[in-house]
């Protein structure tokens, strides 16, 4: 019995193990979906990580500063009927396209000015960052006076009390 | 659910449970469920794999990996899941631990091969690609238990038990996130798991100290009058060794009478064509007499030496530095330092804190200032130094490997009962 009920584990296993080789794809393994979306929670990023996610937003804001539909915005990936609907699109785009473009040209415009705002806001802010930086180094190398100066003036006030006590210990014996 | 039993039920009624659970729960966890049988039944010895995308170059968190394994040699069969080419030889020359009897098992991502890249770094994978760690995934599905001590929370794990070791939360969640979908997770620092906390949103489960076995075999080597920065040249000079140089200078300069006869020594790894270090070497020729050295690549058993040789031991890494990826994790350098009665002075952030304790056995710093000021102290006052080193050697006891060893034994001999009792040990199974 105890036989048997080993070699079912391992007949099992060894099936399993075939048809675990055959699957590529971890979602198929596990019966359900493995990736959720994350939410880019910025209020706690570093500086180290607000630069790389200012410098990918302002990237990702400029690919996508034209609004404005064009030709080779309308496109199928349908082998037979995809011409046709191209085609009916295309003549719907060109029909449309001067309300169309009314209206977005303003809005591209917008998109234009902003992008260019946030850009000199970075450069700004790099500005700022250096000063800081350069202000950093002073105070540092103040406080490092400040510490040497410290540790003379300690010095100063030891040997002064030294001074004192060599100056006591000559006194002269008190006359009769 | 429970493994099955050796009583209940007939081989058609575990046909059946296993066709269940592929059914309702996909196949790895059927297949789980056998693995775990087979264990409960005592068929075989259970089995581990860890894997680390850095295994084939010497790292602090690969050594703590592989000592990890080393200590659980005896209780199970052991696969040592690398990138790249790796072998037991290299583990033995790099931390002088002897693996023999663990297999190495190389499973190369096509990814990174097509890119020839040595350094396989997570996070250069965009977003929108096809996530090249799903092979390791898969393999992670072949043991009882797959340990993950990469640092790399994109292998999702599939094995009945899974380990993730944090040495840091590099990334925070975005696309292939899985660190929450590990069974335990452990950290090497109480600073570690605060930023697990933070920036993941879960809590860690063990905390494991990194083993440190710097000591030195004999007390027989004199000390001398020597500072000791021990630390990676990195390129972007995140260890602040430019820093520390300036500060010697400094003390030269403004307190000659106090500094006579010290020297500073900067000892650390660098990979060729550093620009970081030759900036530092350009500087120490700028300033001839001042008894400032590099030593770069050192043999261990030169640095050995160093360590047993040296007074004091600064450490900056962190300073000035706002994002925490840029400070020390933990710091194993300054506990080899006080494990060889160096008086440490350390930056008062990252991991560092929780090893020195201030005015006790070291000195925190948060300023090239503050360095000055608790280090004029110290070399006016040999008394002090002794005191200070002999405390800082005694608490270094806590780092030691055989510490370390145990801590792992107690945490994965629990694990291991738990798997055998049929307890539930993680969410899919």
């Amino acid at each position: 019995m105890e036989e048997d009920r080993v070699r079912e584990i391992q007949r099992l296993k060894e099936e399993l193990e075939k048809k675990r080789g055959e699957v590529e794809d971890i979602r198929v393994l596990v019966n359900q979906q493995i990736d959720r979306p994350f939410l880019a929670e910025v209020k706690e990023y570093s500086e180290k990580e607000l630069e790389t996610y200012i410098r990918e937003q302002i990237s990702t804001v400029e690919n996508c500063v034209d609004p404005r539909p064009d030709k080779q915005s309308v496109a199928s990936h349908r082998k037979i009927i995809g011409r046709p609907i191209v085609f009916f699109k295309r003549l719907l785009l060109k029909m449309t396209g001067f309300h169309v473009h009314l209206l977005l040209d303003k809005q591209t415009q917008f998109n234009r000015e902003s992008a260019a705002l946030n850009q000199a806001l970075v450069i700004r802010l790099g500005q700022i960052k250096e000063r800081m930086r350069q202000i950093q180094v002073k105070i540092s190398t103040c406080e490092e006076g400040l510490v040497v100066l410290e540790k003379k003036l300690e010095e100063l006030s030891s040997s002064q009390e030294r001074d004192k006590g060599d100056i006591a210990d000559r006194k002269p014996p008190a006359q009769d | 659910m429970p493994p099955m039993s050796k009583e209940n039920g007939s081989k058609k009624d575990l046909a059946g449970e296993i066709s269940a659970i592929s059914a309702q729960l996909g196949l790895q966890a059927a297949y789980n469920r056998l693995l775990r049988a087979e264990v409960a039944f005592k068929l075989r010895k259970p089995s581990l794999a860890i894997y680390d995308h850095a295994f084939h170059f010497i790292g602090g968190a690969q050594k703590y990996g592989l000592t990890l394994i080393a200590a659980l040699r005896d209780r199970f069969d052991i696969t040592i899941l690398a990138n790249k080419e790796v072998s037991h030889q290299d583990f033995l020359s790099w931390y002088n631990l002897d693996l023999a009897g663990c297999r190495v098992k190389v499973i190369k991502l096509p990814y990174f091969e097509e890119r020839r890249a040595f350094h396989l770094d997570p996070a250069l994978i965009p977003g929108e690609a096809e996530n090249p760690f799903h092979i390791i995934s898969k393999e992670s599905g072949r043991y009882d238990i797959f340990v993950n001590n990469s640092m790399n929370e994109m292998v999702y794990p599939l094995s009945n038990i899974s380990v993730l070791i944090c040495h840091f939360p590099e990334r925070r969640p975005r696309s292939y996130f899985y660190a929450d979908r590990y069974s335990y997770l452990i950290y090497n620092s109480r600073y570690t798991a605060l930023w697990v906390e933070k920036k993941w949103k879960i809590l860690p489960h063990q905390h494991i100290y990194p083993p440190v076995d710097m000591e030195a075999a004999d007390g027989g080597v004199p000390k001398r009058k020597a500072i000791l920065s021990v630390a990676r040249f990195e390129p972007e000079g995140t260890k602040r060794q430019l820093e520390m140089i300036e500060v010697f200078l400094r003390l030269n300069q403004k307190w000659p009478g106090l500094v006579k006869g010290w020297s500073f020594i900067l000892a650390g790894g660098s990979g060729p064509d550093n620009p970081y270090l030759a900036k530092l070497e350009k500087i120490i020729r700028g300033h001839p007499g001042q008894n400032i050295e590099l030593k770069v690549n050192l043999p261990v058993e030169e640095l050995k030496l160093l360590y047993q040789q040296s007074t004091l031991f600064w450490h900056l890494c962190g300073l000035d530095h706002e994002d925490p990826s840029e400070t020390e994790h933990f710091g194993m350098t300054t506990v080899e330092a006080m494990q060889n009665r160096l008086v440490p002075l350390v930056y008062d952030g990252g991991g560092l804190p929780e090893i020195v304790d201030h005015g006790m056995n070291g000195f925190r710093v948060s300023s090239k200032a503050e360095l000055l000021k608790y280090t004029m102290t110290l070399l006016g006052d040999q008394a002090l130094i002794e005191r200070l080193g002999a405390s800082a050697q005694k608490k270094a006891q806590i780092y030691t490997r055989a510490k370390f060893e145990a801590r792992v034994r107690d945490f994965f001999d629990d694990v291991l009962k738990t798997y055998v009792s049929g307890r539930e040990t993680r969410p899919f199974e």
